[in-house]
Parts: structure tokens; C-alpha cells; sequence
């Protein structure tokens, strides 16, 4: 049982790109971003409902910047401010519907005002999860004396990787495992190799829903109990990770390359010349072995 | 001997009114004045970007730690011996986390000998058809640690020898391949040296063979370790306190620039594939684990593991050498976690908080703005607050919100 002192704090990071979504709700109307809110809202209300003291936070995943659902700036840290928005008729939790409210006019917002530019489908993850991790690192350091906090990231992709983001975001999953933080995946449509590395380096559970209208079931039963509880819970297996590196040239994955030691840039085949630091390599021409005259032995 | 002339020491300097720098307000308090302290220490922490300057990124560094008499002294809790190698522990860790591809030895000297704690890892030497190379095997901290926690129980006896223990290192050194870069790093606790022979023929042999020396001195500053560190491009520190000793260890951390005259080449790795098979697969077969090997634990018997491409042995964890064919087994996020180091992320422009229009909230961390100063980056204009922008800096290495506005990888 956790102790009285001990924080639970989970991030759960959404992937609202508009566009993604509105493709989406054309292929399956049962599915769209209503939906997939409430799903994420119910896993949230759960969490909080956990213990007393366990803590959550929203952010919200647009293709153009990454926006904190919950908490937000105006919130003023669960009472006072909300008068109305805090009396629910049906006898709920107080916290519970004042979060769901606010989460539901934040998406609303977003959604609405923000113009999309460009028609991309990546969704730029790295963002949100640097946003995650300073949010956990301030929570930390504003802690009182004797209070102990453990955290974790949920990610709800849906879009596909944008190949673009490596280095952040394997700055950011490092960062992530040196702070013992879980980044946990739970993927709507396309596998994301990153995000599968992501959950391997930290620790955390990778999944990809065979059934998106389920979302709310797999996300209670998969994601919402915490590490410790995890070994003792039979949980889908882990995934195979590719961990081929890409080349710099023609962005294969190979399994024998080149590696130039100034920049530690990848090559497939051998050249001269390393694109990216312009430093010419030393080649060692190979020695020149003269062939040992041998004595044929006369036939007699 | 030596031209350049040394720097003023400090007790040539006038007085330093270091009493000056505490100042009452209006009701006694001193509250203001520490709180300016703490920040201008959390400041100096941010240090400045080398920009694109060459990194030495594949680095072979020798530990000497001078076990002699002098260490048994106690100004160090319980003494030095003990600290120095608590916190020997920790730069290990620490040294493999921010260079996986590089090398670490430890060499100790004690009663005028050197000898070597443990060892760069055996280097193979693998011809191929257009170009020959000489390839050391990444590391694993845990063999270093093991050997390190051993060593609490020496006895620290007789005088330390400098020139025996850069000989041993240098034995090794030598035969590494030049775009690595060589290192030495010194902890000396005494003030005296016993060498069988001149050292500043030493020095003069480490300048030709490229070998970079650093010293942190736990007693104080001696005339041989300063040009010992100056001719060949180190740094000579003498430590204050426990603290301060770690800070200077740490400093080691990062990789030094590399000098222009290093040479560079195409180094061939392989990228193996990690196969998680279960007992059901019927293609599962499976295999030992070469690097059980030299282990006295048993071998077992394993269904997954990394599989060398070249020639299909098994290992399971890397980065690793292939005992077999010699070729160089790391994973991509080992090279990625350089990465930083070549793309340093710019300082942050500080301003004051007045100046600042609209919502005083922190862009990454959401909190109020409350402090005298805040960051912006220089690329995107958004604002942090200085916790941010420590760990920022310090550990996350990329700004949250440029993200969405640079196309670059």
C-alpha cells in the first residue's frame, strides 16, 4: 500500500491533430475525438479516484504546439474559483466533474481557434513530452519535506511519427529514464518505432488497440495500475523494438554501417567524405604483400 | 624551462572583503541576500555552449589514484582513500552514461610502483579489404565498480610515482587509434613523487603521442603536476572540499574538444536486432551468450538476446565487442545519446520580468512567473522560468517549444 507521503502523478499526453481526426471521423463515425476524450477523461477520473493523493495532468498534442489541458493557468487549484462549474448535480466528486469540465472547454477551444497551416499528419511529440517533464519537475521541486513523488507519461498517439524529431525525442526519453519516470504508449492506428523505444528504455508498457472504440476499456485495464503493481498483473507482452539505426544517406535501416567518430553520423557505405562535419577520412592504403615465390617440386 | 609566466597566486591579490557581500534590509532579515546567492549559484551551473567545436567522442581515459600514506588522512570523511573512491563510483557511472562508446581504465601508485586496477578493455585488430583499423570494445561499468569497491581495503602505504604510473598508462595509450582521444586523469593526495628517471622527458614524450593529462590535487598545488598539465593541455585543479571534489570529478564528464590534429576515420559497427523469442516459436533455438564466457556464473542458456549480423553470436546487452568476428555491437540510442553533446542546446537570453507583456506563465512548467528574471530562447521567443531553464540545460538538452518550428533532425 502506498504511504500517506508517497504522490502518484500521471501525464497523460494526447494526440489531437486535427487532421488525423477528421479523416478519422469520415472512415468510422463510432470513433472520433469526442469519443476518444471521454475515453481519456474516464482513465483520469479513475486515477484520481485511486487515492487521495494522487495527482493528473492533461496536455494536449496539436501539430502546432502542445497546450495544458489540465491544469490550467486560470485553474486555481481545485477551489474557490469554481462555483459553478463545481456543482455537478449528481452527487460526483467534486474535483472529478470540475476536471472534466475544464478539459472538455479546453479541447473545445483549441480546437476552434487554432488555424491549421500545412497538411501534415505527423504529430510532433517531442513537444508535449518536454512540456511533461518540466511540469513533473517542478511538481518535484515544490514538494514538502518527507513527500515522495513518482510519475508517469501516458501517450495516446494516433497519427504516425514524424521522422524528423529523433534527436528530441531521444533527448527527451533519456532525460525521461534518468529521472526514473515510465513513459507508458497506447497506440490508436499506426505501430511508431520511437514511441516503442520510448517504452523500452524507460521501462513502460507498449500497446496497440486491435479495437479503437475500446479505448476506455484498454486504457483502465492495461494503464492505470502503477509500477509497482505491474509485476504482480499478467500484461500484454513486449514488443519487438527495432533498433537498427538509419542511415544518414538514404534513411534505410541497416544493421552494418559506418560510423564517423567526429559526429557519430551513420553511413551505409564507405565514402571519403562525411556529409555532415566535412572532415575527410584518413584511409590507410592496404600493405602490399608480394607473393611468396614458391619451389615447384620438379616431377621427377 | 618555461616561458609563459604562471598566473598570480591568490595571496598576492589585495584582501577580499568577503563580508561585504552580506547586507541587512530594512528588518534584519538576510533573507534577500541568500536567496541572490543560491541564484547566482544555480546560474553559474548553466555554462556556456562550445558550439560546433570538434568533441572528442570516443574517449580512452585512464584513473590514477595515488593510494600512498598521505591518503589515509582525514580532512576527507572517513578518509580520503574512501571518498576518493565513493566518489570514483559515481564518475563511472556517470562516464558510461555520457560516453557509452568510450573506454575507462583505473592504474594505482603506492610504494614507488604503479600497477594497473583495471584495464581498457583488449583492443582486436580487424583487417578489411580497403582499411584497416584498430577497434577497443565499448564498456561496462560494472566490472570498474566491483574492482573499485575491492580496493577500500588496501593498505595506503609508502610514497606515489608519478613517472611509473604515466609509463603504464602510456604503454596502453600508445597503441590506440588516433581519433580517439587519449586521457589521463591524475588524483593526487601528496606532495612528493618518487620517478626512476627525468619526468619532463616524460612530458615531452606525452605531448608527441597526443595524451591529455589532468590533475586534481587533494593537498595542494605542486610545481610539476602545473607544467605537467600545461604542456600537454589539461587542467590542474586543487579540490576545497568533498563538494568540490565532486564538482571537479564531474567536470571530466563531458568530452573534451578534440585537438586539430587528431585524426579522423569511418569506424565499422554493427546495429544488432534484439529478438525477445518464448519457448512456444518453433524457430526459437536456444544459445549461449558469448560475453558468460569469461564469467565464473555459469553459461546459460538463453531464447533472445542481440544477434551479431555479421556472425550471428549471441550477447545480451551491448554495447559489446563480438569475440568472434570483432566487429563493434552497440544500438542506436547509444550514439544518440551523444548526440548532445555535438548539438549543444544555446543559452538562454535572461531579461527582466517587467519587461514581459501579457501572461506571466512559464511556457514549459506552467507556473507563474514569479522570479526577478526570465529566459527566452533565442530561436522561438518563448518563456521560461529559471528552474526550467536548468533543467532544460542540464538534463532535457532541447527547447520544448522550438520543436514545432525547426525542420532540422
Amino acid at each position: 500500500m502506498a504511504s500517506e507521503d508517497e504522490i502518484n502523478l500521471l501525464v497523460i499526453v494526447v494526440d489531437v491533430n486535427p487532421i488525423w481526426w477528421g479523416q478519422q471521423a469520415q472512415r468510422d463515425p463510432q470513433f472520433t475525438l469526442s469519443k476518444c476524450m471521454d475515453a481519456v477523461m474516464v482513465m483520469g477520473n479513475a486515477h484520481m479516484a485511486m487515492a487521495r493523493t494522487n495527482k493528473l495532468a492533461v496536455i494536449a498534442s496539436h501539430c502546432q504546439g502542445s497546450h495544458f489541458l489540465y491544469p490550467n493557468k486560470s485553474w486555481s487549484g481545485g477551489d474557490g474559483g469554481g462555483n459553478d462549474a463545481s456543482s455537478s448535480g449528481d452527487g460526483k466528486y467534486e474535483l472529478l466533474s470540475a476536471a472534466n469540465n475544464l478539459i472538455a472547454e479546453e479541447i473545445r477551444n483549441i480546437m476552434s481557434k487554432i488555424e491549421v497551416t500545412g497538411n501534415s499528419t505527423d504529430t510532433l511529440l517531442a513537444g508535449s513530452l518536454a512540456k511533461a517533464l518540466c511540469y513533473i519537475h517542478r511538481l518535484t521541486k515544490e514538494l514538502e519535506v518527507g513527500q515522495e513523488i513518482k510519475s508517469r507519461i501516458l501517450v495516446v498517439k494516433a497519427a504516425e511519427d514524424c521522422a524528423l524529431q529523433y534527436m528530441n525525442f531521444m533527448n527527451v526519453i533519456f532525460a525521461a529514464q534518468k529521472q526514473n519516470i515510465l513513459i507508458d504508449a497506447c497506440v490508436l492506428d499506426s505501430d511508431s518505432g520511437l514511441l516503442q523505444q520510448a517504452c523500452d528504455i524507460t521501462g513502460g508498457l507498449y500497446l496497440k488497440i486491435p479495437q479503437k472504440v475500446a479505448l476506455a476499456q484498454y486504457l483502465l485495464w492495461v494503464f492505470l495500475p502503477d509500477s509497482e503493481q505491474r509485476s504482480q498483473l499478467v500484461l500484454p507482452p513486449p514488443a519487438h523494438v527495432d533498433y537498427r539505426a538509419a542511415c544518414f544517406c538514404h534513411r534505410n535501416l541497416i544493421e552494418i554501417g559506418y560510423v564517423c567518430s567526429v559526429c557519430l553520423s551513420i553511413f551505409c557505405n564507405f565514402s571519403p567524405i562525411c556529409t555532415t562535419c566535412e572532415t575527410a577520412f584518413k584511409i590507410q592504403l592496404p600493405q602490399i604483400v608480394k607473393p611468396k615465390k614458391k619451389k615447384l617440386k620438379q616431377p621427377m | 624551462m618555461d616561458e609563459e609566466p604562471e598566473r598570480a597566486k591568490r595571496w598576492e591579490g589585495g584582501y577580499e572583503r568577503t563580508w561585504e557581500v552580506l547586507k541587512e534590509d530594512e528588518s534584519g532579515s538576510l533573507k534577500a541576500t541568500v536567496e541572490e546567492i543560491l541564484y547566482q549559484s544555480k546560474r553559474k551551473r548553466v555554462i556556456e555552449s562550445h558550439g560546433q567545436v570538434r568533441l572528442g567522442m570516443m574517449r580512452h581515459l585512464y584513473v590514477v589514484i595515488d593510494c600512498s600514506r598521505s591518503m589515509e588522512d582525514q580532512d576527507l570523511k572517513p578518509n580520503r582513500l574512501t571518498s576518493t573512491l565513493k566518489l570514483m563510483e559515481a564518475f563511472v557511472d556517470e562516464y558510461f552514461d555520457q560516453n557509452p562508446i568510450s573506454q575507462v581504465g583505473i592504474i594505482t601508485t603506492k610504494n614507488k610502483r604503479a600497477e594497473k586496477l583495471t584495464d581498457l578493455a583488449v583492443q582486436m585488430y580487424c583487417v578489411c579489404v580497403c582499411l584497416c583499423c584498430f577497434t577497443a570494445s565499448p564498456g561496462n561499468p560494472k566490472k570498474h565498480i566491483t574492482a573499485l569497491m575491492k580496493a577500500v581495503d588496501t593498505v595506503c602505504v609508502g610514497e606515489p610515482s608519478l613517472y611509473n604510473s604515466l609509463n603504464l598508462a602510456i604503454q596502453t595509450l600508445k597503441h590506440m587509434p588516433g581519433h580517439t582521444s587519449r586521457e589521463i586523469l591524475i588524483i593526487l593526495s601528496s606532495l612528493t613523487t618518487c620517478d626512476p628517471a627525468n619526468i619532463y622527458e616524460l612530458i615531452k614524450t606525452l605531448k608527441s603521442l597526443k595524451v591529455r593529462v589532468s590533475v586534481i590535487g587533494l593537498s595542494a598545488e605542486v610545481r610539476v603536476c602545473t607544467v605537467l598539465t600545461r604542456e600537454t593541455g589539461g587542467s590542474y585543479h586543487v579540490i576545497l572540499d568533498e563538494s568540490h571534489f565532486k564538482e571537479l570529478l564531474m567536470l571530466h564528464i563531458k568530452p573534451p574538444p578534440a585537438s586539430s590534429s587528431s585524426e579522423c576515420s569511418l569506424i565499422r559497427m554493427g546495429f544488432p536486432q534484439h529478438t525477445i523469442a518464448s519457448v512456444t516459436d518453433q524457430d526459437a533455438k536456444p544459445s549461449f551468450s558469448m560475453s558468460h564466457l569469461d564469467s565464473s556464473s555459469g553459461p546459460g542458456l538463453s531464447l533472445g538476446g542481440y544477434f551479431c549480423p555479421q556472425c550471428h553470436a549471441t550477447y545480451t546487452e551491448l554495447p559489446v565487442e563480438c569475440k568472434v568476428c570483432g566487429l563493434t555491437l552497440v544500438s542506436a540510442p547509444h550514439l544518440a545519446r551523444s548526440f548532445h553533446h555535438l548539438f549543444p542546446l544555446q543559452a538562454f537570453i535572461e531579461s527582466p520580468v517587467e519587461n514581459l507583456q501579457g501572461d506571466r506563465f512559464c511556457q514549459a512548467c506552467q507556473a507563474e512567473l514569479k522570479d526577478k528574471s526570465v529566459f527566452s530562447c533565442p530561436s522561438c521567443h518563448s518563456v521560461f522560468c529559471v528552474e526550467c531553464d536548468l533543467f532544460i540545460h542540464e538534463s532535457l538538452h532541447c527547447c520544448p517549444c522550438c520543436i514545432y518550428r525547426q525542420t532540422a533532425p
